[in-house]
């Protein structure tokens, strides 16, 4: 499941957002100032999961920025918190697409919050990659839902 | 270009919740070249039907999952209504598993593009059902960093 999620995260990060992610080892950091974006999405079925990303807000800018190609200093909160959820709604829908999940798992709306850097160390996620994207860090995990 | 080459400008309604992503489908469109009239934007399948309601349109391009009112509720209303049931609806969509989208192709739906798409296969599933582009070089698109 992890393989196809870390596949489904280079196509969408690669594809549209022209940004190409690197692995991070396991229990490699790559420390960032806050805040951070959290955004999620509920795979709702029998077994619901819920998979998301959190990034810290420099990165959400830039991602913003290379989405609509306009400088980054354009890009708002509002901006920000709608391409981590369209991000993490791509990621879902490549992922389930790459498993051939059954139609009965159902995509709900993707949810994003804000969390300060003292609210992203409690948010350690139980499952999930790490990733370097321009030297920055993109955490995506995957949680019962 | 002589005044019987003119071809026809296309209105264009873009339908998803997301405003980043309609100014994405909308760039994507500017570069592709099509001959654009206008261009409406709804955040779900309702404003889309207060839209039609006084605005003709050539080409929907939709969104599945919204909120209010999603994309499988607005296909349904348009092949429901007398006027709108031919107007072509494109699916832009995270959802290409194809028992997902086989009931909406089997509704009228014309086609779907999924996300994450590159901007020349908005333009190459558009110009099938629209017509070739103004722009024809394809390269101008696939290097086009927007």
């Amino acid at each position: 499941m992890l393989a196809k999620l870390k596949a489904a995260t280079f196509e969408v990060l690669e594809t549209m957002f022209f940004l190409f992610p690197e692995s991070l080892e396991e229990g490699e950091i790559l420390r960032s100032q806050g805040p951070f974006l959290r955004s999620s999405v509920t795979i709702a079925g029998p077994q619901s999961i819920r998979i998301g990303l959190q990034v810290p807000q420099s990165l959400a800018r830039k991602m913003a920025a290379n989405f609509l190609g306009v400088d980054e200093a354009e890009i708002y909160q509002p901006e920000m918190e709608d391409i981590l959820k369209e991000t993490t709604n791509m990621l879902a829908g490549s992922f389930l697409s790459k498993m051939e999940a059954p139609a009965a798992l159902k995509l709900q709306t993707p949810i994003v919050q804000w969390l300060s850097a003292e609210e992203q160390k409690k948010n350690k996620p139980e499952k999930g990659l790490r990733f370097d994207v321009d030297e920055e860090m993109l955490e995506l995990f995957v949680e019962k839902g | 270009m002589a005044l019987w080459e003119k071809k026809m400008a296309y209105n264009v309604l873009i339908v998803d919740d997301s405003a980043t992503m309609r100014a994405l489908i909308r760039k994507v469109l500017v570069i592709s070249g099509f001959d654009i009239g206008e261009y409406f934007e709804g955040g779900n399948g309702r404003e889309a039907l207060d839209i039609l309601e006084n605005n003709w349109v050539d080409i929907i391009l939709s969104d599945l999952h919204m909120p209010e009112m999603d994309g499988e509720t607005l296909v349904q209303a348009l092949k429901k209504h007398e006027m709108w049931r031919h107007i072509p609806v494109v699916l832009i969509t995270t959802e290409a598993r194809p028992e997902v989208i086989k009931p909406f192709l089997n509704l009228g739906v014309q086609d779907y593009i999924q996300k994450p798409f590159r901007p020349e296969t908005i333009r190459q599933k558009l110009t099938g059902l629209l017509g070739e582009a103004r722009t024809t070089d394809a390269s101008e698109i696939e290097s086009c960093d927007f």
